[in-house]
């Protein structure tokens, strides 16, 4: 990784979770390891994006079977980075 | 709503809630664009304006049709379209086509093709969805990309990104789509 990512904000998956969009919240979402925030974009009102994915999570996963590449999510501002939640 | 439609989707594996979501923001995609392109079409003036105004009316028109055809299918699936506009506007599938701040030809023809993309892979996405599971939708959504791929094309050449292979429309619209309209 990069090394500005020292200056960034570290976010557990289950504190991105609190980004979800709703109740006015900021519209957040990871990808590969880092935290987009998506808020400014028509495509992530409330949270929501086309119907089938939500603000909040890791979505790493979920875009290798979207319409799209990764220039759509990498267009956005980058705030933090994915780090583990801490084991019980 | 089409009860043993629905029912035969549901068994099939699809998420018709989900479905039903995607099919009703396509929709609002489709009626806003119509309206978009209004203001887009009766904006390309000039020598190579008045070149580009009849493929964005055809493009236009077609899109109106997408939405008139799409309407039946999220009624037989048990969806419906929201009670206010303003609403439906807000969950479309594509961003607003909006006019740009210097609408020349060139500025107009990207905001054509943009939202022509985004069409392409949002019927991509309900194909998808729908292949081998639930083929009426599936049919649907297959004759709205056929479109959609033509119009990107059609915007595209003229952007300078290589031939669109094929002729505009000659004299009818809606080819793909036009047997769900009857």
């Amino acid at each position: 990784m990069p090394l500005f990512i020292f200056k960034m904000k570290a976010f557990t998956k289950s504190e991105l979770k609190q980004f979800d969009g709703k109740d006015n919240k900021p519209i957040l979402i990871g990808y590969k390891g880092y935290v987009y925030d998506v808020s400014g974009s028509f495509l992530w009102k409330n949270g929501k994006h086309q119907a089938l994915h939500s603000a909040g999570l890791d979505l790493t996963e979920d875009l290798k079977s979207a319409p799209h590449g990764e220039e759509f999510i990498k267009k956005f501002p980058v705030v933090g980075y994915l780090k583990e939640d801490k084991k019980q | 709503m089409a009860k043993v439609a629905r029912e035969m989707v549901e068994r099939s594996g699809v998420d018709v809630e989900k479905l039903l979501e995607l099919l009703t923001k396509n929709a609002a995609a489709e009626l806003t664009t119509y309206y978009y392109y209004t203001i887009l079409r009766t904006n390309l003036i000039g020598m190579e304006g008045e070149t580009l105004k009849e493929i964005a009316e055809v493009a236009r028109i077609e899109d109106r049709n997408h939405f008139e055809a799409l309407v039946p299918r999220i009624y037989e699936l048990g969806g419906k379209l929201p009670y206010n506009m303003n609403d439906f506007h807000d969950i479309s599938a594509c961003p607003p086509a909006s006019l740009p701040e210097n609408p020349t030809a060139e500025e107009i023809l990207k905001v054509l093709v943009d939202a022509e993309r985004c069409a392409v892979r949002g019927y991509t996405q309900i194909c998808n969805m729908t292949f081998g599971k639930d083929h009426r939708t599936y049919d649907l959504a297959l004759a709205i990309l056929n479109e959609e791929i033509e119009h990107e094309s059609w915007f595209s050449e003229f952007l300078g990104e290589g031939p669109s292979g094929h002729f505009m429309r000659r004299g009818e619209s809606s080819p793909f789509v036009s047997k769900f309209l009857k």
